[in-house]
């Protein structure tokens, strides 16, 4: 089962003008803000949709709940039509926009029953995410506009999930969040998905998304560069090791896996470890080694990584292929 | 329609509308006692030729007869600031404000539709309007009442004068809002709906003091809010008809574009 299906999604903006127009009329150009986009989502998964501003993913994530109008491919949400069935699809989606805006003059209580009854679905949740994100009934009886940054974020989160939808689209939920609610709100994302519930989530926040997805898409200019598990991603990105021997150096240099290796005169050895880390450990294994630090890779260096020639600033740099073909 | 929204809507709302309704009610009040008091006075004055009757008439309204003077009141700028504060000032905004806001994100995440939202903010709004063009009526019969002059009114019109009241600032209201929904920010839906009231009420004073300007009243929806011949029975029924036409047209490009258009990420 899918929860999200996309196929050669693409929205472009503004358009090229018509071929003859009048002098001072300067027709905007056309944006390509999503390219093609395949991706499915699985029933029960936390996808992780990475990507820099300006890369797709609020594009994305308002072409999925009928904000935007594709310019060409399809898509669904929970086996429904993104074009036709919208309505149904927010019927049972939680949404939390990224920097959400609250109506200031309500309480919070009031404005949770306000958007719990337009969703038309009890509010099964409401108490149990007021508990995690320490919300009391006290501070819900205060005005909005009185709340801090976080207080607002947490309203947010709670207005997507309080009816316990079937999928819950994220866009930046932990903006805001001091890291105890941080944890508090990871906690929620695991007992979703102990519950079968469904996330797609939009982050910014790489350790973030390596600690809570099971698979994550990153885009880039609009276009999808990576779709992947993530330990599968992590578990090709090399790690940094470095170590301290005493006596002759082994000879690692042809070990599997094994690159850049540098031998410092004092003992120090430094190199980068790509796979199954025992080949290595067997090179050193007759070694005395005084001290071993193996680094875990980390998603950032991936996204980094895939980034790299737009952080460098170059001007046309060629799209990489996805790293897995969407099924 | 929906019912949620529209509760809110209301609720949100209800310490204005009332202050509105207050307001007006007090005005329509203020032009019949008036009469009562001085216009016995002022149509000596204007009978011994001192005053050119042109410059007695303003919008249709004089303040010889109760009717004229309901007019007057009726037709008036403060009443027509008054009757704007929902006919353009929440209409504007009920969809373009919130999306420079950002609150229509949250609430179009629910399950409804576009058409029923705008639908919705239509009928709320028509209700402000009715409200408010009702309180003027009320202040009407209130201050006939005080003056001792409420033999002369004719009770019986008085629900065809609000019904040409409504259809003037429901009109009014159906433009506003079909700028609203076509517009992702407050200030160009505000501006071209006060342009369009402004322009239209200055077409319809310019021709009441000036003959030569007189042909331009028809181009006004204000021309069509005649409360002294609806009062007289003398209106044509193009005073209702084509105000009504205006708001079909207007909700009709509202419910065409609306659910068509792209609702970016507010910036």
């Amino acid at each position: 089962m899918v929860a999200i299906v996309t196929s050669g999604l693409s929205k472009r903006y503004g358009h090229s003008g018509p071929p003859i127009h009048p002098p001072w009329i300067h027709p905007a150009p056309e944006v390509r803000a999503l390219e093609d986009l395949s991706i499915e989502v699985r029933d029960g998964e936390i996808f992780g949709f990475l990507g820099p501003n300006g890369a797709g993913k609020s594009t994305t994530i308002r072409l999925l709940l009928g904000f935007l109008h594709p310019s060409a491919g399809a898509a669904s949400v929970l086996n429904l039509d993104i074009v036709r069935q919208s309505v149904e699809i927010r019927r049972r989606t939680g949404y939390l926009p990224g920097g959400i805006a609250l109506y200031d003059t309500m309480s919070g209580e009031d404005l949770l029953d306000y958007l719990g009854d337009l969703t038309g679905r009890p509010s099964t949740r409401r108490s149990v995410l007021c508990d995690r994100l320490e919300m009391p009934a006290a501070t819900l009886r205060r005005l909005v506009r009185d709340y801090s940054r976080g207080m607002r974020q947490k309203i947010g989160i709670i207005q997507a999930l309080q009816h316990d939808p079937e999928l819950a689209i994220l866009d930046e939920p932990t903006e805001g969040l001091d890291p105890l609610m941080q944890r508090a709100f990871y906690e929620i994302l695991d007992d979703l998905r102990a519950a079968g519930r469904t996330i797609f989530f939009s982050s910014h926040v790489l350790s973030e998304v390596e600690r809570v997805c099971d698979r994550v898409a990153i885009v880039r200019r609009g276009r999808l560069v990576a779709l992947e598990d993530v330990e599968a991603l992590l578990a090709r990105r090399k790690r940094n090791v470095e170590m301290r021997i005493e006596g002759t150096p082994p000879a690692i240099d042809g070990v599997p896996g094994v690159s850049g290796v540098k031998i410092e005169p004092d003992g120090r050895i430094t190199c980068h470890l790509e796979g199954d880390v025992g080949p290595f450990l067997a090179a050193i294994r007759d070694v005395r080694v005084t001290d071993l630090t193996i680094e875990p890779a980390h998603l950032e260096e991936a996204f980094l990584e895939l980034y790299h020639d737009e952080i460098d600033d170059e001007p046309e740099p060629s799209v990489p292929p996805p790293t897995e073909a969407p099924a | 329609m929906n019912r949620v929204l529209f509760r809110q809507t209301w609720r949100a709302l209800r310490v204005k509308i009332l202050i509105v309704f207050v307001a007006l009610t007090a005005w329509g009040t203020l032009l019949p006692i008036v009469y009562g008091a001085f216009g016995q006075t002022f149509r000596d004055i204007i009978e011994s030729g001192l005053i050119p009757a042109q410059l007695t008439q303003f919008g249709g309204g004089d303040i010889f007869t109760l009717s004229g003077s309901i007019a007057l009141g009726a037709i008036h700028p403060i009443s027509l600031i008054l009757n704007s504060v929902f006919a353009v000032g929440f209409a504007t905004a009920a969809v373009a404000g919130e999306r420079q806001r950002g609150t229509l994100e949250v609430m179009l995440a629910r399950p409804i539709s576009r058409r029923t939202t705008y639908l919705t903010l239509l009928v709320a709004t028509l209700t402000f309007v009715a409200a408010g063009v009702l309180a003027t009526m009320l202040g009407a019969i209130i201050g006939s009442a005080i003056a001792g002059v409420l033999d002369e009114l004719a009770v019986d019109r008085l629900p065809l004068l609000w019904l040409n009241g409504f259809l003037l600032f429901g009109a009014l209201a159906a433009i506003g809002l079909a700028a609203s929904v076509s517009f992702d920010r407050l200030t160009p839906a505000l501006g071209i709906t006060a342009g369009i009231v402004v322009v239209m009420y200055f077409l319809e004073v310019l021709g009441t003091f000036w003959p030569d300007a007189q042909f331009l009243q028809p181009y006004s929806l204000f021309h069509y809010y005649q409360p002294k011949e609806v009062l007289e029975g003398t209106a044509p029924a193009i005073n209702f008809l084509l105000p009504a036409a205006v708001a079909v047209v207007a909700i009709a490009w509202s419910l065409f574009e609306f659910p068509r258009r792209d609702l970016a990420a507010p910036a």
